[in-house]
């Protein structure tokens, strides 16, 4: 028993180990940035809900809710639902118990979300939404949205003015359950199909993710070797499919498109590997979204003067990518 | 439970080839288990062939036989944990944990209590991954075998344990600097690993070596009898001497050494270490050792049948997406093809333990012979 006992314990230990020595640079990414001066106001905490750190794009939103909302004097608990309604619906419980002053919630599905949003805000805690929306109006304080549907319209252009107007093309859908993936590729559409001679031979699902865009990408050009372009809804998908092409000594006649703003895919732009790339301004969204808590919780006003609130999204180019850094273009 | 004591049809070596210059006659029944899975991947092979004038082409093939690779390395590792009874479903996690170890240690390593940065050459930077990927397997195994938690259970622990450890490593980012440079002497992981000698990628090399080493592990150790035994009736292993507990370690810490090296694969290939890497590969190797005709029970399976069975799932994936089949019937087609092969399985073995159990009873009916009580 006693044998057993150690063996046990040293493997906790080593697990805990292995925890340990990955978290030296993680610094306090998980909660409560401890009662934060700030600059006097508010007090209490807010309650952010986000959808998969592991993403730089969602780090970025939850990096700077905390951010912003330390500057304004509050503290913060941080959760992750990964699109998951029930788990969201489990972390608005969560907030409600610890009477939390705000939820500042990036929602998990227009329709799914409802419900929880509403929850909060009859016990009396508004909520506000960033990046992304749900289906009903008049329940949460704001819903902060990126213009996805504008951003793909950008980066479509772009897109067609670098290919040249002629020739097949494919695409590289994100996980098919996800709005945006939706709207991305409508945007793209509606661009690229004013161009008859600019033709889409294959669509294909890489569900967001780099080695799964990669996988794809390989056996597509298979398929169809005489691409002259790939449009992706997100960066990681057409970072696997830029390294596809290298492997295979075909990126100098095919023009990839991205979609997000992050880091890899800025470098893959000044390399002149991607034709360009569409930043989200999540970090201007986030922003504006703890203000406007801030705001509310004071005087009872977001200061906005609609709900529904769309800030565009901007083309990232050659141009102006030297001025792009974790998702916040200077100027 | 007793009919899988004996030592299963299917542990006889499974590439010895027949003793040369002598006639033996077909075993037809064991041909036709090795072979469905072979059935299958033949009509897989003919239809996309027929479909797409590609499929076939050389270059294509090795395309895709490097995909079934990768998925091929974790399905062995698989095989071991369930001829044992086990399952693992913390291989994907220990995919992304392994990598994402091996891409921190490249980009140079921040040693603790000191303002140093250690750049560990590449030799060091794969063999402190893999055996990341050993101890992540032999925390699996301790947990199954000594505390008696649930193998599903204890491993699906280890995916979350996994995953956040990956996750807390790279704070949510990607590693990209692999390449490592000159000055320091950590360059040469990205052509160790993604390179194809030969014409011939790298993660098949691995694939074939690794079929080969486990076959001879399986076949012709004390340590492949003592698994196939312990799969088959554990109680019954132990009464006759063989160390389970050590068994039950041991496959997890194998499962853990395959996931590693995929690991590594895939991010050299990318080249970037993400903390998702192989999110869901798990799902895809149990897959494969299932269609290569592996009971979940336990006790039954072959190399040959996983490897098969890795390619039947890798093909059919690539083909879907080379002649053009929407997204959405891929995934129907993909599931409808594994349940087909796991039900034409079991349809087979009630059949022999049909035809068995008549053998016995026509034997015992002999007139002469002493009649049941």
């Amino acid at each position: 028993m006693f044998r057993k006992l150690t063996t046990a314990a040293a493997a906790l230990v080593v697990t805990v180990g292995l925890a340990a020595c990955g978290s030296s640079d993680s610094g306090s990414s998980s909660s409560g940035s401890a009662a934060a001066g700030g600059s006097g106001g508010g007090g209490g905490t807010i309650a952010v809900i986000t959808v998969d750190p592991s993403n730089p794009y969602w780090k970025a939103e939850v990096d700077t809710a905390v951010a912003e909302a330390k500057k304004l004097g509050y503290e913060t608990t941080v959760d992750a639902h990964g699109n998951d309604a029930d788990k969201q619906n489990q972390f608005i419980d969560g907030a409600i118990s610890k009477k939390v002053k705000a939820i500042i919630l990036d929602p998990a599905g227009a329709d799914e979300s409802v419900g929880a949003v509403k929850k909060a805000t009859d016990a009396g805690i508004p909520v506000f939404l960033v990046n992304a929306e749900i289906a009903d109006q008049g329940i949460a304080k704001s819903q902060i949205v990126s213009n996805n549907a504008q951003g793909a319209t950008l980066g479509a252009q772009a897109w067609v003015e670098s290919v040249g107007e002629k020739g097949e093309y494919v695409e590289l859908f994100g996980n098919p359950t996800d709005n945006n993936a939706q709207v991305r590729s409508d945007g793209y559409t509606e661009v690229i199909s004013q161009y008859p001679d600019l033709k889409l031979v294959q669509k294909e699902t890489a569900n967001w993710d780099r080695a799964e865009g990669k996988a794809k990408m390989e056996i597509m050009l298979r398929a169809h070797p005489n691409i002259v372009g790939v449009v992706s809804g997100n960066d990681e998908m057409a970072l696997g499919a830029i390294q596809a092409l290298k492997d295979a000594g075909k990126l100098d006649q095919v023009k990839v498109l991205g979609f997000d703003g992050n880091q890899d895919a800025a470098n893959a732009v000044k390399a002149g590997e991607m034709v360009a790339t569409v930043l989200q301004p999540i970090v201007q969204g986030t922003t504006l979204a703890v203000q406007q808590a801030d705001a509310f919780l004071k005087d009872g006003k977001t200061g906005a003067s609609t709900e529904k609130q769309a800030i565009d999204c901007v083309l990232i180019t050659k141009d102006n990518v030297d001025t792009l850094d974790n998702f916040v273009l200077s100027e | 439970m007793s009919d899988t004591l004996a030592p299963p049809r299917e542990t006889r070596p499974a590439a010895t080839p027949p003793p040369a210059g002598r006639f033996r006659k077909p075993n037809w029944n064991a041909l036709l288990v090795e072979g469905r899975a072979l059935i299958a991947l033949a009509i897989i092979v003919v239809i996309f062939a027929s479909l797409s004038p590609n499929f076939l082409d050389p270059s294509n093939l090795i395309l895709m036989t490097r995909h079934v690779a990768m998925n091929a390395i974790l399905a062995i590792g698989m095989l071991m944990v369930i001829l044992n009874g086990g399952i693992d479903l913390s291989v994907g996690s220990t995919v992304g944990v392994t990598g994402v170890i091996a891409g921190y240690l490249l980009q140079g390593w921040d040693m603790p209590l000191t303002q140093l940065v250690a750049y560990p050459p590449v030799w060091v930077v794969i063999a402190a991954s893999v055996l990341i990927g050993a101890l992540v397997g032999w925390v699996n195994g301790v947990l199954v075998s000594k505390l008696n938690v649930a193998p599903f259970i204890a491993t699906l622990g280890m995916l979350y344990v996994a995953r956040g450890i990956a996750l807390l490593i790279t704070n949510g980012e990607t590693f990209t600097k692999l390449q490592g440079e000159e000055g320091l002497g950590n360059t040469g992981f990205i052509t160790a690993l993604a390179s194809a000698p030969l014409g011939i990628p790298m993660p098949v090399w691995f694939m074939v070596a690794f079929a080969v080493v486990f076959s001879l592990l399986l076949n012709r150790t004390a340590f492949g009898r003592w698994l196939y035994a312990t799969g088959g009736n554990e109680r019954a292993a132990e009464l006759s001497g063989v160390p389970v507990k050590r068994v039950q370690t041991i496959v997890y810490v194998l499962s853990g050494l395959c996931a590693a090296t995929v690991g590594l694969l895939l991010t050299a290939d990318l080249p970037a270490a993400t903390p998702r890497a192989g999110e869901f590969y798990e799902l895809n190797a149990i897959a494969a050792v299932v269609i290569g005709g592996a009971a979940l029970s336990g006790g039954r399976g072959t190399i040959r049948g996983t490897l098969i069975g890795a390619f039947v799932i890798g093909f059919l994936v690539d083909g879907l997406v080379l002649v053009g089949v929407s997204v959405f019937w891929q995934q129907v087609i993909k599931g409808a093809v594994i349940i087909l092969a796991v039900a034409v399985d079991q349809l087979q073995q009630s059949l022999q333990k049909r035809r068995a159990l008549r053998r016995v009873a026509a034997a015992t009916n002999r007139p002469g012979a002493p009649r049941p009580a």
